[in-house]
């Protein structure tokens, strides 16, 4: 019960920060994907910089719940360029559709409904493309520290500063 | 095109992007979006289609059957919904006038007024979403923004095929505005 509490208002909190920061966007995403408008990519990269910290600081001392998805090559790489066709087709991506449709957007709506049909689709198809695209070239659930035996901390720094230095200084929006 | 500012700064958002992250990471788990899409599938197939669910190897191996059903990750998302209606309600009047409504500008001047055309394509594109996200594993949360801070190789994977498809697919569909 206090599991689904907690859930709610973090929820909460991510629904106000896309919407706020305007990530769902249609003008926004688009001119990220058209390199144009950095918005995104730089809201991004903060994110990814601050939560690596973050989480890396937390690991330190153990208090980390990570959750590390499996690197199965082939299902990952061919479901990032179905994924990249729908999020330049769509304008929105999972996370923002649901915000835009509490906006009342309709074609969120609309990105909504196609992805519940989506997602059933693939569950049905599943058992097809498991032994193709899942089970082969799989790496298991490995994180950089595990492939370069460094310890976390030492690759979260450099990589944080990294992100946050594009983010604050080398990204420029490119109008015409 | 840049006066018509979000409501808060990339960089606000970004930080406590960031900070809810590593919140969440301490709590319970990094954040996620696109698994909830099969447990909304699998909620309603069980009440139409039972038979047809139990037999769905996907549904039965990705969790157990009591993590099915409306748990943490659903009210999260149930909770980005309210907070993104919230938000929207409250500050209405400070979202630009270009980000309202469900017709983009920039869509219409290219691909015209038709609301079906764009209706379609929202819904065409949420299904290559959802069905790319769950055969990758995770979507922009929980791949990109929640894997890469962890610095997991397959979020690393993820992102450079996404962005790569996304920008291509982007330039093929504007390729007459350039």
């Amino acid at each position: 019960m206090q599991l689904m509490t907690i859930g709610f208002l973090i929820g909460c909190a991510f629904g106000a920060i896309l919407f706020m920061g305007g990530a769902s966007s249609y003008r926004r995403i688009l001119g990220t994907l058209l390199l144009k408008d950095m918005l995104i990519i730089k809201l991004m990269c903060t994110a990814i910089g601050v939560g690596t910290l973050g989480v890396y600081l937390l690991d330190l001392g153990g208090l980390a719940n990570m959750s590390i998805k499996p690197a199965y090559v082939g299902g990952v790489a061919i479901g990032g360029v179905v994924f990249g066709i729908g999020w330049a087709v769509s304008g929105y991506c999972p996370g923002t559709c649901i915000v835009g449709a509490a906006e009342g957007k309709a074609d969120a709506i609309f990105t909504v409904l196609g992805g519940l049909l989506g997602a059933l689709l693939f569950s049905f198809a599943f058992p097809y493309i498991e032994g193709a695209l899942i089970e082969p070239l799989n790496f298991g659930k490995v994180t950089v520290q595990d492939l370069t035996g460094i310890s976390g901390i030492y690759l979260a720094l450099p990589f944080s500063a990294l992100l946050l230095m594009l983010s604050f200084v080398v990204l420029k929006d490119r109008y015409d | 095109m840049q006066e018509q500012k979000a409501i808060i700064s990339w960089k606000v958002a970004g930080v406590s992007l960031g900070l809810l992250l590593t919140l969440a990471t301490f709590l319970v788990k990094p954040l996620g979006v696109s698994t909830q899409f099969v447990v909304t599938d699998a909620v309603v197939m069980h009440a139409v289609a039972p038979e047809a669910t139990e037999k769905n190897v996907y549904l039965a191996k990705y969790g157990e059957k009591e993590a099915w059903g409306i748990g943490y990750g659903w009210m999260l998302v149930f909770g980005m919904f309210v907070g993104g209606l919230l938000t929207s309600r409250v500050f209405k009047s400070r979202q630009p006038e270009v980000d309202k409504g469900s017709m983009p500008k920039m869509w219409e001047a290219v691909f015209g007024g038709s609301r079906q055309k764009r209706f379609a394509a929202a819904f065409f594109g949420g299904a290559l979403l959802l069905f790319g996200a769950r055969l990758a594993g995770g979507c922009t949360s929980g791949h990109m923004i929640s894997g890469m801070s962890q610095l997991a190789l397959s979020s690393f994977i993820f992102a450079i095929f996404t962005f790569g498809s996304a920008i291509a697919m982007a330039h093929l569909l504007y390729r007459q505005r350039g």
